[in-house]
């Protein structure tokens, strides 16, 4: 008895001490795989003539992958990822990591020196971090080699805007954009403006009558806003009306900050306004002091208001997401200062009930009837998108690329956005392609598309957005008729009333973007001053200002003093030279 | 104890105590080893607080920390620096976690008591299980979840504030509560939300101790005449004072740390002054912004200050003939 | 409010002392009442929401019962792959690591209860220690990478196999034990090993119970580290991280700045920004019940399994 209990806890010790130093001498399984997915295909390479090509099954290959994204995994036996192995050999393992949590994600993968790091790196906005810390395989060798005629021509126009000058590696392109490289001429682009606006419910405009939006000043559109609650207080489900709201929860604190910017008739630059390439921050400034001045001022109205209804949301600096979700879906907000794309699952909800007049349309005010500048030209993501890991071998960085450049064809990008014909749409006798509203519902389903899309991949690889060369958008949410086709009677009518085809055209027809534009896209590096500047001023903004938007009456000098009084503390000077050196460094090196 | 022991003890037989001992030396040296190695090796890592640690891809991870140059005292130095804003930050940091910390232990620890004294007064069986269970249950969400939960209860009544409404109702207040705009309120989320979650769970170590006392005791108080809170003063709280001398020498070692999830998911926006404790800066100014070295040295800081505060408390508890941790 | 029941006490005159345990109990009762719906109220009214169409929750509003009934979400929650999976990974992670706990805190807390064993107090203050000792995040990382052990299923084991705290309430519940079932044992002739697995461990049962329930809590409750070290592999994925990831989604915390464009550029390609309400909350659902279920068979050992002090050195 005595020998077995010995042997039993022998055998758990052995199980620990097992369980760290296997790991030591052997790989594990993944990484054991891939090691002998490189042989092979290093055999293989030597073996087999040029011709037979990379890809395909004769050659498969196990591709690790780092995705950022929203999306979950696509389903075992997922219809495209069938495809992708039987006809290019291709399998994928991903890591989906979300958006909120790749920072913490990037510093352990650095800190951890590259042991483990997937072979493709497809991240957001840090990734300027794994660039710097060289984490990725500069591309150009491979690209000037002619081999992959798709990525060549993907990024030729744009080489130089694409490519890495910010230092810690040598200058070259390392990523390619996973949004807004667009084909076509001029590119089909999306019927909806998910961009920035002051919106205002359907049913606010038409109660005034469809007033006219152009011209658009502050004090406007809280006159429509006030005028409509003095007169409707409740929805008709009875719930108080709020006139003005904006998210402010982290990461959407711009909903709070960005106004001043366009109201003074910038495009968003993020935190700082750009004149004659110099950047310089707006927090503190005249612009900023006119508009939480003007807030302010909007809040002590609240109290005007007839039953509980409000003029600002006095919760709109605390509410989390699902609260002002609650309130958008609910109909009870009748303007905010917000990005379409930032509120789409509660327009959805109104949309999916009926309710078309409680959706929105942007409107763009300004201050001292100055252009509006809301709509900007589509900015490339510079610097984020698809990489591939530095630590690859050569051979098996060219087959990754024959993947990619395979992947970037017209065939496999419809395969990817629109899917196989037939199954998932039609194409109409004039080559267009249209789907019947069952296959769209089908596309709504996100578990149908678990099984039947790759929608992380698509989101974050490289892609042909705009046109294809057959006419058709590449996605089905851009093609005119698909747009046409889902327009609500209501919205119709709303659409002639302001006698415009799209929501877009509510917007400013964007003009060519400056050259180092956006500002918001230069990487000050991390843990630098600039960084800290950067962060401390976030700070600052979300402490300060929800007490001046909300200041008792005769409050709002000393709050604003107290708010001007941190910005001073702050080295706003590192982070203006930081931004100024890489927009001058832009204009320098891209100007078109 | 050990001292009479020993004294007892000749040399030949503590020789031969060695010997039988194998037994429990081969139970625990194993183990000891594993800790060793788990807990303490990594300490070797903590040379990144007096390094100027820039990780590049491509090399080991001791490699990296080789190389990285020696720096001494300076992270320590900019953390404790309170004419930049990070140092001053870092301080209002330490402050918070101490505020938010000390705060929620005390809260906790009266309430834990009071609510087992009150559990351990229900005589009827089933129903106290049944209340226990449910008492239990918020204990076994996670802390994702109940951040997630608070912030719904703690916003006004038209968007569903449950604790506003509540308020209002019974009148103890008459406008509602801007409870997550008012800085102020934010150490007593704090220790609402870890009172919610972890009130019910905590009795339980309290209430098996009162069920450890003699019942003789209580009988022997009756007939003397003693009434229900003499006898709960008297003889339940006093027989489970190790248990709570115990606990709180414990919980002296975690002043310094007040959670993460509720100041990160509730406390990022006007109530950062308070809201931000050291965990969240080690991540904001630390992970996030790669400062290895400052991440590494706050860590350091509040290991030290945990570890001496503890010690200082247990060596008076054992002083003051108490209960000792150690 | 303990003060005010010792006043009401003291004004109460000798006679009526019958009065005094209704009062005491009506008052009792209500508090504790009051109390459990505090407790269970969030819960339900998560339960209400999952069980509510997802378009229709996020107008709000929903409190004990569903407004518009579905078993959709519950539907759309088992039909993820990713979900299920993580499912069945954290219950095999949380079987493990509550075996091997038991069994190895077990046989030290039998070591270091044992009053005579050399090196009782060394190991004893190691051990505490570490409750408290925080090497950091990266030394932490950089330890289980020379291991190996990133991206593999040792790391939900291997570092978590003794807590000190469990340790402690095990060595005091040992030591509560009376010494004359091992000195009788001991007479027997039997060994340490024999005396801790076949004496002592059966009248341990309390103890043991309430150490499985605390470590399996922890073990369910565990994310971060699937986080930081196993992220790189799916099926590796336990449930409370796939929970987190949407949470974390749809409170978008620590999203960077201002990089509007890609998101901007994905609504427009139908790439979905936030988990529904509704899912969210059967997930939350799905990742409380199990746990939940385990309680029960474990409770009736609870009242005397923890013990912390009272037992000198």
């Amino acid at each position: 008895m005595k020998k077995l209990l010995i042997a039993l806890l022998l055998l758990s010790l052995v199980l620990v001490f097992a369980a760290c130093g296997r790991d030591n001498d052997e790989p594990e399984p993944e990484q054991q795989q891939e090691e002998q997915g490189e042989q092979q295909q290093q055999e293989e390479q030597q073996e087999e003539p040029e011709d037979m090509g990379l890809l395909g099954p004769h050659n498969p290959i196990e591709i690790s992958m780092l995705l950022v994204t929203t999306e979950v995994a696509p389903a075992p036996g997922n219809r495209i990822a069938v495809l992708m192995e039987e006809r290019l050999g291709v399998t994928i393992s991903y890591e989906i990591v979300t958006p909120e949590m790749q920072a913490e994600r990037i510093s352990v993968l650095i800190a951890g020196g590259g042991a483990g790091l997937p072979d493709i790196l497809a991240t957001g906005e840090v990734e300027a971090r794994l660039t710097e810390a060289g984490a990725k395989l500069r591309l150009d060798p491979f690209i000037d080699s002619g081999r992959f005629p798709n990525i060549y021509n993907h990024v030729a126009p744009y080489r130089a805007r694409l490519s890495w000058r910010g230092g810690g590696v040598d200058d070259g392109l390392y990523t390619l954009p996973n949004y807004n490289r667009f084909y076509g001429n001029p590119p089909l682009l999306s019927p909806t403006h998910y961009g920035t606006g002051f919106f205002l419910q359907k049913r606010v405009l038409e109660w005034h009558g469809f007033p006219d939006l152009s011209n658009m000043t502050l004090e406007r559109y809280f006159q429509l806003i006030e005028e409509f609650i003095m007169e409707n207080p409740y929805t008709p489900e009875g719930l108080p009306h709020i006139g003005f709201t904006f998210p402010a929860f982290p990461g959407r604190v711009w909903g709070m900050t960005n106004p001043p910017m366009f109201l003074a008739g910038f495009p968003n630059d993020g935190g700082v306004i750009v004149r004659d390439g110099v950047a310089s921050i707006y927090a503190g400034t005249e612009y900023d002091h006119r508009y939480f001045y003007h807030l302010n001022q909007m809040f002590l109205r609240n109290g005007l208001m007839p039953g509980e209804s409000v003029l600002v949301d006095p919760e709109a600096t605390t509410q989390s997401q699902d609260m002002y979700f609650a309130n958008v879906a609910n109909g009870r907000v009748l303007g905010m200062h917000d990005q379409r794309w930032g509120f789409g699952s509660p327009h959805d909800s109104l949309v999916a009930t009926g309710q078309f007049n409680r959706t929105f349309v942007p409107t763009m005010p300004t201050f001292d009837g100055r252009a509006p500048w809301y709509a900007d030209r589509d900015v490339m993501n510079i610097h984020q998108g698809f990489a591939i890991s530095s630590m690859v071998s050569e051979e098996r960085a060219e087959h990754l690329l024959a993947f990619v450049d395979t992947i970037l064809s017209e065939e496999w990008q419809i395969l990817l956005s629109w899917g196989q014909e037939g199954l998932d749409y039609h194409i109409g006798p004039d080559g267009i392609f249209y789907r019947t509203p069952e296959q769209r519902l089908n596309y709504d389903d996100t578990i149908w598309r678990q099984h039947n899309r790759l929608m992380g991949f698509l989101d974050m690889m490289p892609k042909l957005q705009g046109t294809l060369s057959c006419g058709n958008a590449f996605t089905p949410g851009h093609q005119p008729l698909e747009f046409m086709d889902g327009l609500d009677e209501y919205d119709r009518w709303f659409l002639e009333q302001y006698d415009k085809r799209t929501w877009r055209d509510f917007v400013n027809d964007p003009p060519p973007n400056p050259p180092h534009y956006p500002a918001w896209q230069i990487s000050v590096g991390s843990g630098t001053p600039a960084d800290m500047a950067r962060s401390e001023l976030e700070v600052a903004a979300l402490q300060h200002l929800p007490a001046i938007i909300m200041a008792p009456d005769g409050q709002f000098d000393t709050r604003w003093a107290d708010y001007i009084a941190h910005i001073d503390r702050i080295d706003v000077a590192a982070f203006e030279e930081a931004m100024t050196a890489g927009i001058q460094e832009r204009i320098r090196n891209l100007g078109y | 104890m050990a001292k009479v022991g020993r004294l007892r003890m000749g040399r030949g037989r503590l020789a031969r105590k060695y010997k039988l001992q194998w037994a429990l030396l081969l139970m625990t040296v194993p183990w000891f080893l594993y800790r060793l190695l788990f807990s303490y090796v990594p300490l070797i890592g903590w040379y990144i607080a007096f390094s100027d640690y820039r990780p590049r891809i491509g090399m080991s991870p001791w490699q990296q920390i080789m190389q990285s140059d020696f720096v001494g005292l300076q992270n320590f130095r900019m953390l404790l620096d309170t004419d930049t804003v990070m140092g001053q930050r870092f301080i209002q940091s330490v402050i918070n976690t101490f505020g938010q910390a000390i705060l929620t232990q005390i809260v906790g620890f009266i309430a834990a008591i009071t609510l087992s004294l009150m559990l351990h007064e229900v005589r009827v069986n089933g129903l106290k299980k049944v209340i226990q269970n449910i008492l239990y249950l918020p204990h076994f969400l996670s802390w994702v979840i109940v951040a997630s939960l608070a912030s719904l209860a703690l916003a006004l009544p038209v968007s569903g504030g449950i604790i506003n409404e509540f308020l209002l109702w019974t009148r103890i207040i008459r406008e509602p509560i801007h409870f997550l705009a008012n800085p102020s309120y934010f150490w007593g989320i704090v220790a609402g939300t870890h009172l919610w979650r972890n009130l019910g769970w905590n009795t339980i170590i309290y209430l098996a101790a009162m069920t450890a006392v003699d019942p003789n005791l209580y009988e022997a108080a009756s007939i003397d005449g003693a009434n229900r809170y003499r006898k709960m003063w008297h003889i339940t709280l006093a027989c489970i004072r190790p248990t709570i001398v115990m606990l709180l020498i414990m919980n002296t070692g975690w002043l310094l740390t007040s959670g993460f999830e509720i100041q990160w998911f509730l406390g990022s926006g006007v109530n950062i002054a308070r809201a931000e404790n050291i965990d969240i800066f080690i991540l904001r100014y630390g992970i996030q912004m790669q400062n290895f070295g400052i991440a590494t040295a706050a860590g350091i800081m509040r290991t030290f200050v945990s570890i001496t505060l503890l010690s200082i408390v247990n060596f008076i508890s054992g002083r003051l003939g108490g209960e000792r941790l150690f | 409010m303990k003060k005010n029941k010792n006043k009401e006490q003291n004004k109460m005159p000798r006679k009526s002392i019958q009065w005094e345990p209704i009062i005491f109990h009506t008052i009792n009762f209500t508090l504790l009442i009051g109390l459990c719906i505090i407790m269970i109220y969030p819960m339900l009214n998560q339960l209400a929401i999952a069980l509510n169409d997802g378009l229709d929750a996020i107008r709000g509003g929903i409190r004990l019962w569903p407004r518009e009934f579905t078993l959709e979400n519950f539907r759309a929650v088992f039909a993820t792959h990713t979900i299920v999976d993580a499912f069945f990974m954290s219950v095999y992670r949380t079987v493990i690591t509550v075996i091997l706990n038991i069994i190895i805190t077990f046989m030290l807390a039998y070591a270091l209860s044992r009053r005579e064993f050399v090196l009782r107090k060394v190991i004893t203050i190691v051990f505490v220690l570490t409750m408290y000792f925080d090497p950091g995040l990266i030394p932490h990382f950089l330890l289980m990478q020379s291991l190996g052990m990133v991206n593999t299923f040792h790391i939900y084991w291997v570092p978590n196999l003794i807590g000190a705290f469990n340790l402690i309430i095990m060595r005091t519940y040992i030591r509560g034990i009376s010494e004359s079932y091992i000195e009788s044992a001991r007479l027997d002739g039997a060994g340490e090993f024999r005396i801790c697995w076949q004496v002592i461990m059966p009248l341990c049962k309390p103890v043991i119970a309430t150490v499985a329930l605390f470590v399996a809590v922890g073990s369910w409750n565990a994310w971060f580290d699937n986080f930081i070290f196993n992220a790189g592999t799916q099926r590796l994925a336990v449930l409370q991280f796939e929970l987190m990831r949407l949470l974390a989604a749809a409170t978008g915390v620590g999203q960077a700045g201002q990089g509007h464009a890609a998101q901007a550029a994905a609504a427009a390609a139908g790439v979905a920004q936030v988990t529904p309400l509704t899912i969210r909350a059967a997930i939350t659902v799905v990742a409380a019940v199990p746990i939940l279920m385990v309680y029960p068979f474990l409770q009736k050992y609870f009242v005397s399994g923890v013990q912390l002090g009272g037992v000198k050195e």
